[in-house]
């Protein structure tokens, strides 16, 4: 990997605003830098204390999926966040690309608030879920930002309907007053590209 | 009127069963058959998807020569392209050797096609141009009778590509009917800027038969009720914005269900929708006011809001028979896999020679629907599919809405149509159904 892709990791995407045309540009570099990643440099590892932390953060963020716990689970993510779905397997310009699903904390906001309408009908019954997050690897990105890949299996059942869903989760934290926060999720399925049951629980 | 057949039947009591499909209808009732008969299901992926044209692909999924993507049309697998000369070319993706499916990429870029099983290949206008060891097939065997077959016909209606597998269909302006002039009005939005269809798609996977996806494409009735959890978050959030004009008695509203012919039907809430402005009626979604504000400053708010209005969803649902739906912005094309599967492509559209802006508004506004909407009416599509399957003893389902309450009329363009609640939609649609089905059915049977 190029000093110059690995320079993206040092990007904080509402750096320069939020939302516009170079936003999408600075993510779409930080996600380049994911997929290119070669052995994480050992000047990159995060400390043994923040490493802890960030297991400790991303086990509690799918127990709360797997409980539903939706509200609590948006307190995760930061002002600035985003959480994407790509509807491909490459890395194509998310602003001049259709995605699954593409949430600002707005929009976040809104899909937690639907589901808990309770008369969102892809949801009723909810979806049973349960999700395992292996493969963690961690690297330092900017002051106090750090980047981790892994991969997710989601075992579930809707109605009786047994299925799987799995991929890679691409994540962007940085550190807040409330501790570690969520400024990307990227959720990466494998097989965006090809039909997709109903998804409309979180993944 | 595409509805004839059924509205004879409807003032004509209830007709005897007769030979052939008719007796799956009687007045404002289709049989359950229609969704859950595997027979019938084959019965149409021969004859339905056999003899009338189907939508294959938008010219501009293959902007440069030898440009491919692979399609089905109903179940039979294509090859949509662009020739070294540059035209574009339907190809029926079948070895014509053993049966192996020749192309088995999604999409990609290539003048030839190899077969991976005994490597015959053909170049991509079709024609057979290798054979390993040929001599082997004897003197009199020619290699010309061996191309990739084509669909007997493949027209083009405004970058919109269609193939009918039989010669047997009238030209394709002739069975687009009173669709081609909505297809018109839904590209000509925004000065008629060319669409361009490559800038990613959602398939969805239903566990349904592929008419429940049919009908409600056309359903104006279930709106408030499928989509309750979407417009009540964002009329708390916004107010009076979306379709919350669908509210009280909305057949009262200024929205319509039309007949535009050969099956092909329409929802349109643009008199609602556009009234004003669609853009200024339509929830946020993400980087909405940071791109807005960002046009407005570089090309004043007047054609900023031009632009906007022209990209927001176009306020018609338009369903052009049997496998084409245009929704919002989006191209959507059904392939059944099974009498109780279906997969529906969602392509999202872009405008060429727009401000990038506008296009990323564009692929945020495409994300909205199917995600927070589509995802409820699939989980209607299945609950039916389950009711219908497992209660034999229900036979009949109910597409009787404004039968009798005699609200259609010609419209000011001589089609027909009725409030937006009506089946008028499912009546058109079946009446086609039933023509071209016969007109199989006669075809067999005359073969026999």
């Amino acid at each position: 990997m190029t000093g110059d892709a690995l320079a993206a990791l040092d990007l904080d995407p509402a750096e320069g605003g939020y939302l516009d045309l170079g936003w999408y540009d600075r993510i779409a570099q930080i996600v380049g830098a994911w997929r290119s990643l070669g052995e994480v440099p050992l000047a990159r590892l995060p400390d043994a204390d923040t490493q802890a932390a960030i297991q400790r953060l991303l086990c509690y963020e799918a127990r709360l999926l797997d409980q539903e716990r939706l509200v609590e689970w948006l307190s995760l993510f930061t002002q600035d966040c985003a959480y994407w779905i790509p509807t491909d397997v490459e890395n194509r310009d998310p602003a001049k690309t259709v995605a699954w699903e593409f949430n600002d904390r707005r929009r976040l906001e809104e899909r937690v608030e639907r589901l808990g309408t309770g008369r969102a009908y892809s949801q009723a019954p909810a979806t049973r879920i349960t999700h395992l997050v292996t493969n963690v690897e961690m690297l330092t990105g900017g002051a106090d930002r750090v980047h981790v890949l892994c991969n997710f299996l989601i075992q579930t059942n809707l109605a009786g309907r047994v299925s799987q869903r799995s991929g890679w989760n691409g994540y962007l934290l940085r550190q807040e007053a409330a501790g570690w926060r969520i400024v990307i999720k990227r959720v990466n399925l494998f097989d965006a590209d090809l039909p997709q049951d109903n998804n409309s629980f979180t993944l | 009127m595409a509805t004839a057949i059924l509205q004879v039947a409807a003032t004509g009591g209830t007709p005897e069963p007769q030979a052939g499909y008719s007796a799956l209808f009687r007045p404002g009732y289709v049989h359950r058959d229609l969704y859950v008969d595997e027979t019938l299901f084959r019965q149409e992926m021969a004859d339905l998807f056999g003899r009338t044209w189907l939508y294959v692909g938008h010219e501009s999924e293959v902007p440069e020569p030898n440009d491919f993507v692979t399609r089905r049309l109903g179940r039979r697998p294509v090859i949509f392209t662009r020739t070294r000369s540059g035209e574009v070319a339907v190809l029926v993706n079948r070895c014509p050797h053993r049966g192996a499916l020749v192309c088995r990429a999604k999409s990609g870029n290539a003048g030839l096609f190899t077969c991976g099983y005994h490597a015959w290949s053909f170049s991509n206008d079709g024609r057979c141009v290798g054979i390993p060891m040929s001599g082997a097939y004897g003197e009199a065997f020619s290699r010309d009778a061996h191309n990739l077959m084509r669909p007997a016909k493949v027209d083009a209606y405004r970058g919109f590509v269609f193939a009918a597998m039989t010669d047997d269909v009238p030209d394709l302006i002739t069975h687009l009917a009173g669709a081609r002039a909505m297809l018109d009005q839904w590209i000509d939005r925004d000065e008629g800027r060319a669409v361009i269809v490559r800038n990613g798609d959602m398939q969805f996977r239903t566990h349904a038969n592929w008419k429940t996806v049919y009908d409600n494409a056309g359903d104006g009735y279930h709106p408030p009720f499928s989509h309750i959890s979407m417009l009540k978050v964002f009329a708390a959030r916004y107010g009076d914005i979306d379709m919350q004009y669908y509210k009280g008695d909305f057949d009262d509203a200024p929205l319509l269900s039309k007949d535009l012919g050969n099956g092909h039907t329409m929802l349109d809430q643009r008199p609602s929708m556009h009234s004003e402005s669609a853009w200024k009626r339509q929830h946020p979604h993400p980087s909405r006011e940071v791109l807005e504000a960002q046009l407005v400053r570089q090309f004043g708010e007047t054609r900023a809001l031009e632009m906007l209005d022209a990209s927001t969803g176009s306020g018609m649902n338009l369903n052009i028979f049997p496998n084409l739906l245009i929704i919002g912005n989006q191209i959507q094309v059904v392939e059944p896999v099974s009498v109780r599967e279906t997969i529906v492509h969602w392509f999202s559209t872009t405008l060429e020679g727009v401000p990038d802006a506008i296009n990323t508004i564009r692929m945020r506004m495409q994300e909205d629907f199917p995600s927070f909407g589509e995802v409820d009416d699939t989980a209607q599509f299945e609950a039916c599919q389950d009711g219908l399957e497992n209660v034999p003893e229900m036979e009949w389902v109910n597409i009787g809405r404004h039968m009798q309450t005699q609200r259609g009329y010609q419209d000011a363009d001589g089609l027909w149509r009725e409030p937006i609640s009506s089946d008028l939609h499912l009546r058109s649609y079946y009446a086609a159904w039933l023509r071209i089905m016969e007109q199989g059915r006669r075809a067999r049977s005359g073969a026999a």
